[in-house]
Protein backbone atom coordinates (compact mmCIF):
# COMPACT_ATOMS: atom_id res chain seq x y z
CA UNK A 1 0.00 0.00 0.00
CA UNK A 2 2.64 2.47 1.03
CA UNK A 3 4.77 1.46 -2.08
CA UNK A 4 1.64 2.19 -4.42
CA UNK A 5 1.17 5.50 -2.87
CA UNK A 6 4.85 6.59 -3.53
CA UNK A 7 4.67 4.98 -6.89
CA UNK A 8 1.59 7.12 -7.11
CA UNK A 9 3.57 10.49 -5.69
CA UNK A 10 6.34 9.92 -8.27
CA UNK A 11 3.76 9.11 -11.27
CA UNK A 12 2.05 12.59 -10.33
CA UNK A 13 5.11 14.57 -10.21
CA UNK A 14 7.60 13.42 -12.18
CA UNK A 15 8.41 16.38 -15.38
CA UNK A 16 8.06 13.74 -18.05
CA UNK A 17 4.77 12.32 -16.88
CA UNK A 18 3.71 16.20 -17.65
CA UNK A 19 5.13 17.25 -20.50
CA UNK A 20 4.64 15.86 -24.32
CA UNK A 21 1.51 14.77 -26.28
CA UNK A 22 0.60 12.46 -23.59
CA UNK A 23 1.65 14.44 -20.73
CA UNK A 24 -0.43 15.03 -17.93
CA UNK A 25 -0.62 19.20 -18.94
CA UNK A 26 -1.62 18.20 -22.44
CA UNK A 27 -4.36 15.84 -21.26
CA UNK A 28 -5.79 18.66 -18.81
CA UNK A 29 -6.27 20.82 -21.37
CA UNK A 30 -8.11 18.36 -23.33
CA UNK A 31 -10.41 17.19 -20.25
CA UNK A 32 -11.17 20.31 -19.86
CA UNK A 33 -12.26 21.04 -23.39
CA UNK A 34 -14.47 18.81 -23.65
CA UNK A 35 -15.98 19.79 -20.37
CA UNK A 36 -16.39 23.76 -20.30
CA UNK A 37 -17.82 23.46 -24.25
CA UNK A 38 -20.48 20.28 -22.96
CA UNK A 39 -21.27 22.38 -20.03
CA UNK A 40 -21.64 25.78 -21.78
CA UNK A 41 -23.59 24.13 -24.80
CA UNK A 42 -25.79 22.38 -22.25
CA UNK A 43 -26.66 25.74 -20.60
CA UNK A 44 -27.26 27.30 -23.90
CA UNK A 45 -30.23 24.64 -24.38
CA UNK A 46 -31.07 23.94 -20.67
CA UNK A 47 -31.45 27.82 -19.45
CA UNK A 48 -34.41 29.16 -21.80
CA UNK A 49 -35.67 25.74 -21.28
CA UNK A 50 -35.66 26.09 -17.92
CA UNK A 51 -36.75 29.78 -17.49
CA UNK A 52 -39.94 29.16 -19.90
CA UNK A 53 -40.83 26.27 -17.78
CA UNK A 54 -40.31 28.28 -14.66
CA UNK A 55 -41.89 31.43 -16.00
CA UNK A 56 -45.07 29.98 -17.86
CA UNK A 57 -45.54 27.40 -15.37
CA UNK A 58 -46.74 25.55 -18.85
CA UNK A 59 -44.99 21.86 -19.17
CA UNK A 60 -43.31 21.78 -15.84
CA UNK A 61 -44.92 18.32 -15.45
CA UNK A 62 -43.28 16.54 -18.80
CA UNK A 63 -39.95 18.91 -18.52
CA UNK A 64 -39.38 17.69 -15.16
CA UNK A 65 -39.68 13.97 -15.99
CA UNK A 66 -38.10 14.21 -19.55
CA UNK A 67 -35.32 15.22 -17.21
CA UNK A 68 -35.69 12.26 -15.00
CA UNK A 69 -35.43 10.07 -17.63
CA UNK A 70 -32.59 11.62 -18.92
CA UNK A 71 -30.67 11.57 -16.09
CA UNK A 72 -31.39 7.69 -16.17
CA UNK A 73 -29.94 7.30 -19.50
CA UNK A 74 -26.38 5.01 -19.60
CA UNK A 75 -23.70 7.29 -20.35
CA UNK A 76 -21.41 4.89 -22.30
CA UNK A 77 -24.18 3.27 -23.65
CA UNK A 78 -24.88 6.49 -25.46
CA UNK A 79 -21.66 7.25 -26.53
CA UNK A 80 -21.80 3.78 -27.79
CA UNK A 81 -25.27 4.14 -29.97
CA UNK A 82 -24.14 7.68 -31.18
CA UNK A 83 -20.49 6.64 -32.12
CA UNK A 84 -22.27 3.55 -34.19
CA UNK A 85 -24.38 5.71 -36.02
CA UNK A 86 -21.90 8.43 -36.97
CA UNK A 87 -18.77 6.90 -36.71
CA UNK A 88 -15.28 7.79 -35.40
CA UNK A 89 -15.52 11.02 -34.01
CA UNK A 90 -15.63 13.38 -31.05
CA UNK A 91 -19.48 14.11 -31.53
CA UNK A 92 -20.43 11.07 -29.31
CA UNK A 93 -18.40 12.22 -26.53
CA UNK A 94 -20.36 16.23 -26.50
CA UNK A 95 -23.75 14.55 -27.42
CA UNK A 96 -23.52 12.03 -24.22
CA UNK A 97 -21.84 14.79 -21.96
CA UNK A 98 -24.27 17.77 -22.88
CA UNK A 99 -27.13 15.03 -22.15
CA UNK A 100 -25.75 13.98 -19.09
CA UNK A 101 -25.65 18.33 -18.09
CA UNK A 102 -29.04 19.29 -19.28
CA UNK A 103 -31.38 17.61 -17.28
CA UNK A 104 -29.71 18.89 -13.98
CA UNK A 105 -29.69 22.30 -15.81
CA UNK A 106 -33.23 22.13 -16.56
CA UNK A 107 -34.65 21.04 -13.14
CA UNK A 108 -32.69 23.52 -11.27
CA UNK A 109 -33.44 26.20 -13.25
CA UNK A 110 -37.45 25.25 -13.36
CA UNK A 111 -36.69 24.77 -9.28
CA UNK A 112 -35.46 28.41 -8.68
CA UNK A 113 -38.15 30.17 -11.20
CA UNK A 114 -40.77 28.04 -8.92
CA UNK A 115 -39.54 29.30 -5.44
CA UNK A 116 -39.76 32.32 -6.02
CA UNK A 117 -42.42 34.23 -3.76
CA UNK A 118 -46.00 34.57 -6.04
CA UNK A 119 -46.55 37.60 -3.91
CA UNK A 120 -43.15 38.99 -5.00
CA UNK A 121 -44.51 38.27 -8.47
CA UNK A 122 -47.94 40.18 -7.97
CA UNK A 123 -46.55 43.23 -6.52
CA UNK A 124 -44.21 43.24 -9.38
CA UNK A 125 -47.56 43.27 -11.62
CA UNK A 126 -48.93 45.60 -9.56
CA UNK A 127 -46.38 48.33 -10.31
CA UNK A 128 -46.83 47.86 -13.64
CA UNK A 129 -44.26 45.38 -14.60
CA UNK A 130 -44.62 43.22 -18.05
CA UNK A 131 -44.41 39.65 -18.07
CA UNK A 132 -40.91 39.57 -19.80
CA UNK A 133 -39.88 42.58 -17.20
CA UNK A 134 -40.78 40.47 -14.64
CA UNK A 135 -38.63 37.69 -15.80
CA UNK A 136 -35.52 39.23 -16.29
CA UNK A 137 -36.02 41.87 -13.38
CA UNK A 138 -37.62 39.78 -11.26
CA UNK A 139 -37.58 36.01 -10.91
CA UNK A 140 -34.23 35.47 -12.98
CA UNK A 141 -32.30 37.75 -10.17
CA UNK A 142 -34.06 35.78 -7.20
CA UNK A 143 -33.76 31.93 -8.65
CA UNK A 144 -29.88 32.74 -9.60
CA UNK A 145 -28.71 30.76 -6.72
CA UNK A 146 -30.45 28.24 -7.70
CA UNK A 147 -29.36 28.32 -11.54
CA UNK A 148 -26.05 28.77 -10.45
CA UNK A 149 -26.25 25.48 -8.28
CA UNK A 150 -27.46 23.71 -11.39
CA UNK A 151 -24.39 24.99 -13.44
CA UNK A 152 -22.11 24.01 -11.03
CA UNK A 153 -23.88 20.66 -10.38
CA UNK A 154 -23.44 19.76 -14.28
CA UNK A 155 -20.31 20.90 -14.22
CA UNK A 156 -18.61 18.60 -11.70
CA UNK A 157 -20.71 15.65 -13.17
CA UNK A 158 -19.51 16.99 -16.56
CA UNK A 159 -15.97 16.89 -15.97
CA UNK A 160 -16.02 13.62 -13.41
CA UNK A 161 -17.53 11.80 -16.91
CA UNK A 162 -15.97 13.28 -19.43
CA UNK A 163 -13.27 10.51 -18.70
CA UNK A 164 -15.44 8.77 -21.53
CA UNK A 165 -13.79 10.73 -24.66
CA UNK A 166 -11.17 7.83 -23.77
CA UNK A 167 -13.99 4.92 -24.25
CA UNK A 168 -13.35 6.19 -27.90
CA UNK A 169 -9.68 7.03 -28.65
CA UNK A 170 -9.70 10.57 -27.59
CA UNK A 171 -7.94 12.11 -24.81
CA UNK A 172 -8.43 13.51 -21.59
CA UNK A 173 -7.60 12.48 -18.15
CA UNK A 174 -9.79 9.36 -19.02
CA UNK A 175 -6.73 7.98 -21.17
CA UNK A 176 -4.97 7.02 -18.43
CA UNK A 177 -7.63 5.58 -16.57
CA UNK A 178 -8.56 3.63 -19.50
CA UNK A 179 -5.05 2.90 -20.57
CA UNK A 180 -3.89 1.73 -17.00
CA UNK A 181 -7.08 -0.87 -16.69
CA UNK A 182 -6.01 -2.52 -20.14
CA UNK A 183 -2.19 -2.47 -19.20
CA UNK A 184 -3.07 -3.37 -15.65
CA UNK A 185 -1.17 -0.30 -14.27
CA UNK A 186 -2.48 0.67 -11.20
CA UNK A 187 -0.34 3.66 -10.63
CA UNK A 188 -1.60 5.19 -13.89
CA UNK A 189 -5.30 4.12 -13.36
CA UNK A 190 -5.07 5.78 -9.41
CA UNK A 191 -3.05 9.17 -10.87
CA UNK A 192 -6.06 9.82 -13.36
CA UNK A 193 -8.64 9.20 -11.44
CA UNK A 194 -7.15 11.51 -8.80
CA UNK A 195 -6.60 14.10 -11.17
CA UNK A 196 -10.06 13.93 -12.51
CA UNK A 197 -11.45 13.91 -8.84
CA UNK A 198 -8.80 17.16 -8.46
CA UNK A 199 -10.37 19.00 -11.52
CA UNK A 200 -14.06 18.68 -10.41
CA UNK A 201 -13.65 19.72 -7.01
CA UNK A 202 -11.36 22.54 -8.32
CA UNK A 203 -14.24 23.10 -10.88
CA UNK A 204 -17.10 23.10 -8.17
CA UNK A 205 -15.05 25.68 -6.16
CA UNK A 206 -14.10 27.91 -8.92
CA UNK A 207 -18.07 27.96 -9.91
CA UNK A 208 -18.75 28.78 -6.54
CA UNK A 209 -16.15 31.34 -5.90
CA UNK A 210 -17.95 33.05 -8.80
CA UNK A 211 -21.52 32.12 -7.23
CA UNK A 212 -20.28 34.27 -3.94
CA UNK A 213 -18.95 37.04 -6.40
CA UNK A 214 -22.14 37.59 -7.59
CA UNK A 215 -24.10 37.71 -5.01
CA UNK A 216 -22.14 39.76 -2.98
CA UNK A 217 -24.45 42.33 -1.82
CA UNK A 218 -27.03 40.13 -1.01
CA UNK A 219 -28.52 38.69 2.64
CA UNK A 220 -27.17 35.51 3.59
CA UNK A 221 -30.65 34.13 3.23
CA UNK A 222 -31.30 34.99 -0.57
CA UNK A 223 -27.66 33.48 -1.74
CA UNK B 1 -28.63 -20.95 -6.18
CA UNK B 2 -27.71 -17.76 -6.63
CA UNK B 3 -26.93 -18.04 -10.74
CA UNK B 4 -30.26 -20.04 -11.25
CA UNK B 5 -31.77 -16.90 -9.83
CA UNK B 6 -30.00 -14.47 -12.33
CA UNK B 7 -30.94 -17.34 -14.97
CA UNK B 8 -34.56 -17.35 -14.09
CA UNK B 9 -35.03 -13.37 -13.59
CA UNK B 10 -32.88 -13.51 -17.04
CA UNK B 11 -35.56 -15.54 -18.55
CA UNK B 12 -38.52 -14.17 -16.98
CA UNK B 13 -37.34 -10.65 -18.00
CA UNK B 14 -35.94 -10.29 -21.14
CA UNK B 15 -37.71 -13.76 -22.96
CA UNK B 16 -41.33 -13.21 -21.59
CA UNK B 17 -42.86 -12.15 -25.05
CA UNK B 18 -40.95 -15.19 -26.30
CA UNK B 19 -41.78 -17.23 -23.45
CA UNK B 20 -44.95 -19.05 -25.72
CA UNK B 21 -42.38 -19.72 -28.87
CA UNK B 22 -39.37 -20.73 -27.35
CA UNK B 23 -39.80 -23.55 -24.83
CA UNK B 24 -35.79 -24.73 -25.31
CA UNK B 25 -34.70 -22.14 -22.95
CA UNK B 26 -36.56 -23.71 -20.34
CA UNK B 27 -35.75 -27.03 -20.90
CA UNK B 28 -31.98 -25.61 -20.85
CA UNK B 29 -32.63 -24.44 -17.16
CA UNK B 30 -34.48 -27.99 -16.28
CA UNK B 31 -31.64 -30.05 -17.32
CA UNK B 32 -28.94 -27.27 -15.22
CA UNK B 33 -31.08 -27.79 -12.44
CA UNK B 34 -31.97 -31.32 -12.39
CA UNK B 35 -28.89 -32.61 -13.53
CA UNK B 36 -26.79 -30.39 -10.57
CA UNK B 37 -25.91 -33.07 -8.41
CA UNK B 38 -26.11 -36.17 -10.50
CA UNK B 39 -23.07 -35.20 -12.12
CA UNK B 40 -19.91 -37.08 -10.14
CA UNK B 41 -21.89 -39.24 -8.03
CA UNK B 42 -22.98 -41.26 -10.48
CA UNK B 43 -19.71 -41.57 -12.13
CA UNK B 44 -21.00 -39.20 -14.98
CA UNK B 45 -18.96 -36.34 -16.20
CA UNK B 46 -19.60 -32.84 -15.22
CA UNK B 47 -18.99 -29.89 -18.04
CA UNK B 48 -18.48 -26.27 -16.94
CA UNK B 49 -18.15 -23.78 -19.29
CA UNK B 50 -17.36 -19.83 -19.27
CA UNK B 51 -19.59 -17.02 -19.77
CA UNK B 52 -19.39 -16.38 -23.00
CA UNK B 53 -21.41 -17.83 -25.96
CA UNK B 54 -18.66 -19.80 -27.99
CA UNK B 55 -17.96 -21.65 -24.94
CA UNK B 56 -21.18 -22.46 -23.85
CA UNK B 57 -21.24 -23.65 -27.18
CA UNK B 58 -18.57 -26.16 -26.93
CA UNK B 59 -19.30 -27.37 -24.11
CA UNK B 60 -22.91 -28.98 -25.82
CA UNK B 61 -20.36 -29.75 -28.53
CA UNK B 62 -18.95 -32.00 -25.60
CA UNK B 63 -21.33 -33.39 -23.99
CA UNK B 64 -23.12 -34.03 -27.23
CA UNK B 65 -20.11 -35.76 -28.86
CA UNK B 66 -19.35 -38.03 -25.47
CA UNK B 67 -23.28 -39.03 -24.63
CA UNK B 68 -22.63 -40.49 -28.21
CA UNK B 69 -19.73 -42.22 -26.88
CA UNK B 70 -22.21 -43.75 -24.41
CA UNK B 71 -20.75 -41.10 -21.60
CA UNK B 72 -23.36 -39.74 -19.00
CA UNK B 73 -22.04 -36.00 -18.70
CA UNK B 74 -24.23 -32.42 -17.04
CA UNK B 75 -23.29 -29.37 -18.32
CA UNK B 76 -23.14 -26.35 -16.48
CA UNK B 77 -23.38 -22.97 -18.52
CA UNK B 78 -21.72 -19.77 -18.07
CA UNK B 79 -20.44 -20.53 -14.39
CA UNK B 80 -17.88 -17.13 -15.49
CA UNK B 81 -14.35 -16.37 -16.08
CA UNK B 82 -11.59 -18.41 -16.14
CA UNK B 83 -10.52 -16.85 -12.67
CA UNK B 84 -13.92 -18.88 -11.84
CA UNK B 85 -13.65 -22.08 -14.10
CA UNK B 86 -10.37 -23.48 -13.73
CA UNK B 87 -10.21 -23.12 -9.99
CA UNK B 88 -13.38 -25.24 -9.91
CA UNK B 89 -11.69 -27.73 -12.00
CA UNK B 90 -9.16 -28.03 -9.82
CA UNK B 91 -11.14 -28.83 -6.70
CA UNK B 92 -13.46 -31.42 -8.83
CA UNK B 93 -16.88 -29.41 -8.94
CA UNK B 94 -16.48 -29.90 -12.61
CA UNK B 95 -13.90 -32.22 -14.89
CA UNK B 96 -14.30 -30.91 -18.56
CA UNK B 97 -13.42 -27.75 -19.75
CA UNK B 98 -13.36 -26.01 -23.27
CA UNK B 99 -10.54 -23.73 -23.12
CA UNK B 100 -8.34 -21.96 -25.66
CA UNK B 101 -4.26 -22.60 -25.37
CA UNK B 102 -2.65 -19.17 -25.22
CA UNK B 103 -4.76 -17.94 -22.54
CA UNK B 104 -4.39 -20.96 -20.59
CA UNK B 105 -0.74 -21.25 -21.15
CA UNK B 106 -0.65 -17.68 -20.02
CA UNK B 107 -2.83 -17.90 -17.23
CA UNK B 108 -1.29 -20.82 -15.98
CA UNK B 109 2.36 -19.62 -16.71
CA UNK B 110 2.69 -15.69 -16.98
CA UNK B 111 6.41 -15.98 -18.31
CA UNK B 112 5.51 -18.51 -21.38
CA UNK B 113 6.50 -17.42 -25.02
CA UNK B 114 5.28 -20.10 -27.02
CA UNK B 115 3.54 -18.76 -30.23
CA UNK B 116 3.02 -21.92 -32.07
CA UNK B 117 0.51 -24.55 -31.27
CA UNK B 118 2.83 -27.53 -31.45
CA UNK B 119 5.07 -26.09 -28.83
CA UNK B 120 2.15 -24.56 -26.90
CA UNK B 121 0.69 -28.09 -26.32
CA UNK B 122 3.83 -29.09 -25.27
CA UNK B 123 4.16 -26.03 -22.87
CA UNK B 124 0.79 -26.80 -21.80
CA UNK B 125 1.44 -30.45 -20.76
CA UNK B 126 4.26 -29.03 -18.70
CA UNK B 127 2.46 -26.28 -16.46
CA UNK B 128 -1.18 -27.54 -16.02
CA UNK B 129 -1.76 -28.62 -12.31
CA UNK B 130 -1.49 -31.72 -10.87
CA UNK B 131 -4.36 -34.41 -11.55
CA UNK B 132 -5.68 -32.39 -14.70
CA UNK B 133 -4.08 -32.47 -18.00
CA UNK B 134 -4.84 -30.82 -21.66
CA UNK B 135 -5.99 -33.34 -24.33
CA UNK B 136 -4.84 -32.97 -28.17
CA UNK B 137 -6.38 -29.46 -29.69
CA UNK B 138 -8.72 -29.37 -32.01
CA UNK B 139 -8.44 -27.86 -35.55
CA UNK B 140 -10.70 -24.63 -34.54
CA UNK B 141 -8.83 -21.82 -33.25
CA UNK B 142 -10.51 -18.58 -32.03
CA UNK B 143 -7.10 -16.45 -32.23
CA UNK B 144 -6.61 -12.37 -32.02
CA UNK B 145 -6.38 -11.30 -35.85
CA UNK B 146 -5.90 -8.00 -37.86
CA UNK B 147 -8.38 -7.57 -40.26
CA UNK B 148 -8.51 -4.59 -43.06
CA UNK B 149 -11.42 -4.57 -45.42
CA UNK B 150 -11.77 -6.59 -49.17
CA UNK B 151 -10.99 -3.20 -50.75
CA UNK B 152 -8.30 -2.09 -48.43
CA UNK B 153 -6.45 -5.78 -49.33
CA UNK B 154 -7.06 -5.17 -52.72
CA UNK B 155 -6.23 -1.91 -53.34
CA UNK B 156 -2.53 -2.00 -51.52
CA UNK B 157 -2.09 -5.85 -52.16
CA UNK B 158 -2.58 -7.09 -48.31
CA UNK B 159 -2.18 -10.91 -48.08
CA UNK B 160 0.24 -11.11 -44.46
CA UNK B 161 1.14 -8.94 -41.93
CA UNK B 162 4.29 -8.27 -43.61
CA UNK B 163 2.52 -6.60 -46.54
CA UNK B 164 1.47 -3.99 -44.20
CA UNK B 165 5.00 -2.64 -44.28
CA UNK B 166 4.40 -1.28 -47.78
CA UNK B 167 2.23 1.51 -46.49
CA UNK B 168 4.03 2.29 -43.44
CA UNK B 169 2.60 5.42 -41.91
CA UNK B 170 -0.37 5.43 -44.10
CA UNK B 171 -2.90 3.01 -42.01
CA UNK B 172 -4.90 3.61 -38.80
CA UNK B 173 -5.51 0.69 -36.90
CA UNK B 174 -8.07 0.02 -34.27
CA UNK B 175 -7.47 -2.01 -31.15
CA UNK B 176 -8.21 -2.35 -27.79
CA UNK B 177 -5.89 -0.04 -25.33
CA UNK B 178 -3.97 -2.92 -24.24
CA UNK B 179 -2.71 -3.16 -27.73
CA UNK B 180 -0.49 -0.27 -27.84
CA UNK B 181 1.97 -1.44 -25.84
CA UNK B 182 1.67 -4.97 -26.47
CA UNK B 183 4.07 -7.49 -28.28
CA UNK B 184 0.40 -8.90 -29.90
CA UNK B 185 0.14 -5.59 -31.08
CA UNK B 186 1.34 -2.64 -31.82
CA UNK B 187 5.50 -3.13 -30.36
CA UNK B 188 5.09 -6.90 -31.87
CA UNK B 189 4.36 -5.37 -35.56
CA UNK B 190 6.97 -3.01 -35.23
CA UNK B 191 9.88 -5.11 -34.03
CA UNK B 192 8.71 -8.57 -35.89
CA UNK B 193 7.40 -7.23 -39.29
CA UNK B 194 8.55 -3.37 -39.27
CA UNK B 195 5.41 -2.34 -39.67
CA UNK B 196 4.15 1.22 -38.33
CA UNK B 197 1.22 2.79 -38.42
CA UNK B 198 -0.04 6.50 -39.02
CA UNK B 199 -1.82 6.33 -36.09
CA UNK B 200 -3.28 3.93 -32.93
CA UNK B 201 -6.80 4.48 -31.67
CA UNK B 202 -7.46 2.65 -28.29
CA UNK B 203 -11.27 1.49 -29.02
CA UNK B 204 -12.28 -2.36 -27.79
CA UNK B 205 -11.56 -6.15 -28.54
CA UNK B 206 -13.40 -7.03 -31.14
CA UNK B 207 -16.19 -5.29 -29.76
CA UNK B 208 -18.75 -3.38 -31.47
CA UNK B 209 -16.67 -0.36 -31.46
CA UNK B 210 -13.55 -1.42 -33.83
CA UNK B 211 -15.92 -3.34 -35.80
CA UNK B 212 -18.38 -0.17 -36.18
CA UNK B 213 -14.93 2.01 -37.08
CA UNK B 214 -13.50 -0.86 -39.94
CA UNK B 215 -16.95 -1.13 -41.62
CA UNK B 216 -17.19 3.13 -41.79
CA UNK B 217 -13.66 3.55 -42.84
CA UNK B 218 -12.95 5.48 -39.67
CA UNK B 219 -9.85 3.19 -38.87
CA UNK B 220 -8.09 0.45 -42.01
CA UNK B 221 -6.84 -2.60 -39.42
CA UNK B 222 -8.52 -4.02 -36.82
CA UNK B 223 -8.11 -5.98 -33.74
CA UNK B 224 -10.67 -8.91 -33.94
CA UNK B 225 -11.02 -12.73 -32.97
CA UNK B 226 -11.65 -15.23 -35.86
CA UNK B 227 -14.15 -16.80 -34.41
CA UNK B 228 -15.94 -13.61 -34.87
CA UNK B 229 -19.86 -13.39 -37.01
CA UNK B 230 -18.81 -10.06 -38.56
CA UNK B 231 -15.89 -10.97 -40.64
CA UNK B 232 -17.39 -13.46 -42.68
CA UNK B 233 -20.75 -11.30 -43.13
CA UNK B 234 -18.53 -8.02 -44.05
CA UNK B 235 -16.03 -10.18 -45.89
CA UNK B 236 -13.37 -8.96 -44.29
CA UNK B 237 -9.43 -10.13 -44.74
CA UNK B 238 -7.94 -11.98 -41.70
CA UNK B 239 -3.88 -10.90 -42.65
CA UNK B 240 -1.62 -13.85 -41.92
CA UNK B 241 1.23 -14.24 -39.73
CA UNK B 242 3.79 -16.11 -41.18
CA UNK B 243 6.27 -15.70 -38.29
CA UNK B 244 3.85 -16.51 -35.45
CA UNK B 245 3.67 -13.07 -33.74
CA UNK B 246 0.01 -13.99 -32.31
CA UNK B 247 -0.17 -16.79 -30.06
CA UNK B 248 -2.05 -19.90 -31.07
CA UNK B 249 -5.52 -20.41 -29.41
CA UNK B 250 -6.58 -23.68 -30.72
CA UNK B 251 -9.35 -25.46 -28.58
CA UNK B 252 -8.09 -27.64 -25.94
CA UNK B 253 -10.47 -30.28 -23.59
CA UNK B 254 -9.16 -29.35 -20.31
CA UNK B 255 -9.86 -32.56 -17.76
CA UNK B 256 -9.41 -34.14 -14.65
CA UNK B 257 -7.15 -37.18 -15.30
CA UNK B 258 -9.33 -39.39 -13.58
CA UNK B 259 -12.07 -39.09 -15.55
CA UNK B 260 -10.34 -38.88 -19.18
CA UNK B 261 -10.86 -43.00 -19.87
CA UNK B 262 -10.17 -44.02 -23.38
CA UNK B 263 -13.89 -43.53 -24.54
CA UNK B 264 -13.46 -40.16 -23.38
CA UNK B 265 -10.25 -38.94 -25.32
CA UNK B 266 -11.13 -40.94 -28.32
CA UNK B 267 -14.61 -38.79 -28.60
CA UNK B 268 -13.08 -35.54 -27.66
CA UNK B 269 -10.33 -36.11 -30.83
CA UNK B 270 -12.98 -36.97 -33.08
CA UNK B 271 -14.68 -33.79 -32.28
CA UNK B 272 -11.55 -32.02 -32.29
CA UNK B 273 -10.18 -32.77 -35.57
CA UNK B 274 -14.07 -32.28 -37.44
CA UNK B 275 -14.55 -28.93 -35.95
CA UNK B 276 -12.88 -25.64 -37.55
CA UNK B 277 -13.17 -21.86 -37.28
CA UNK B 278 -15.54 -21.65 -39.90
CA UNK B 279 -17.95 -23.89 -38.58
CA UNK B 280 -17.57 -22.63 -34.92
CA UNK B 281 -18.27 -19.31 -36.14
CA UNK B 282 -21.20 -19.99 -37.93
CA UNK B 283 -22.52 -22.11 -34.74
CA UNK B 284 -21.40 -18.63 -33.17
CA UNK B 285 -23.55 -16.72 -35.25
CA UNK B 286 -26.89 -19.09 -34.65
CA UNK B 287 -26.86 -18.76 -31.07
CA UNK B 288 -25.81 -14.58 -31.31
CA UNK B 289 -27.46 -12.97 -34.27
CA UNK B 290 -30.61 -15.90 -35.01
CA UNK B 291 -30.95 -16.15 -30.99
CA UNK B 292 -30.77 -19.92 -31.03
CA UNK B 293 -30.44 -21.68 -28.28
CA UNK B 294 -26.79 -23.30 -27.97
CA UNK B 295 -27.63 -26.91 -26.54
CA UNK B 296 -29.79 -27.13 -29.71
CA UNK B 297 -27.23 -25.94 -32.44
CA UNK B 298 -24.79 -28.06 -30.85
CA UNK B 299 -27.07 -31.01 -31.38
CA UNK B 300 -27.74 -30.23 -34.39
CA UNK B 301 -24.11 -29.96 -35.50
CA UNK B 302 -23.05 -33.26 -34.12
CA UNK B 303 -25.76 -34.79 -35.81
CA UNK B 304 -25.24 -33.18 -38.99
CA UNK B 305 -21.42 -34.56 -38.90
CA UNK B 306 -22.46 -38.00 -37.64
CA UNK B 307 -21.06 -37.23 -34.16
CA UNK B 308 -24.12 -36.71 -31.90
Amino acid sequence: MLELLKNLASWLTSPAQWSGPEGIATRVLEHLEYSVLATLAAAVIALPIGLLIGHTGRGAFLAVNLSSFGRALPTVGLVTLVFLAGGLSVWPVYVSLVALAVPVIITNTYAGMAAVDPEVKDAAKGVGLRGRQILWQVELPLALPLIMTGVRLATVQVVATATIAAYVSFGGLGRYVFDGLAQRDLVQVLGGAALVAVLAVAADLALGGLTRLLFRGRPAAAR
Amino acid sequence: MNRRTVLTALLAGASAPLLASCSSGITSLKGDGAGGDSGNSSGGLTIGTANFTENQILGYLYAGVLNAAGVKTTVKPNLGSREIVVPALRSGDIDLLPEYQGSLLLYLDKKATETEAGAMQNALATVVPDGLEVLPYAAAEDRDSFAVTQETADRYGLKTLADLRKVNGKLVFGAAAEMKKRVVGVVGLKDQYGVEFKEFKALDSSGPLVKGALKKGDIDVANVFTTDVDIVENGWVLLADPKNLIPAQHIVPLIASRKADSKVRKALARLGNTLTTPQLTELNRLVDKEKRDPDRVADAWLKKHKLG
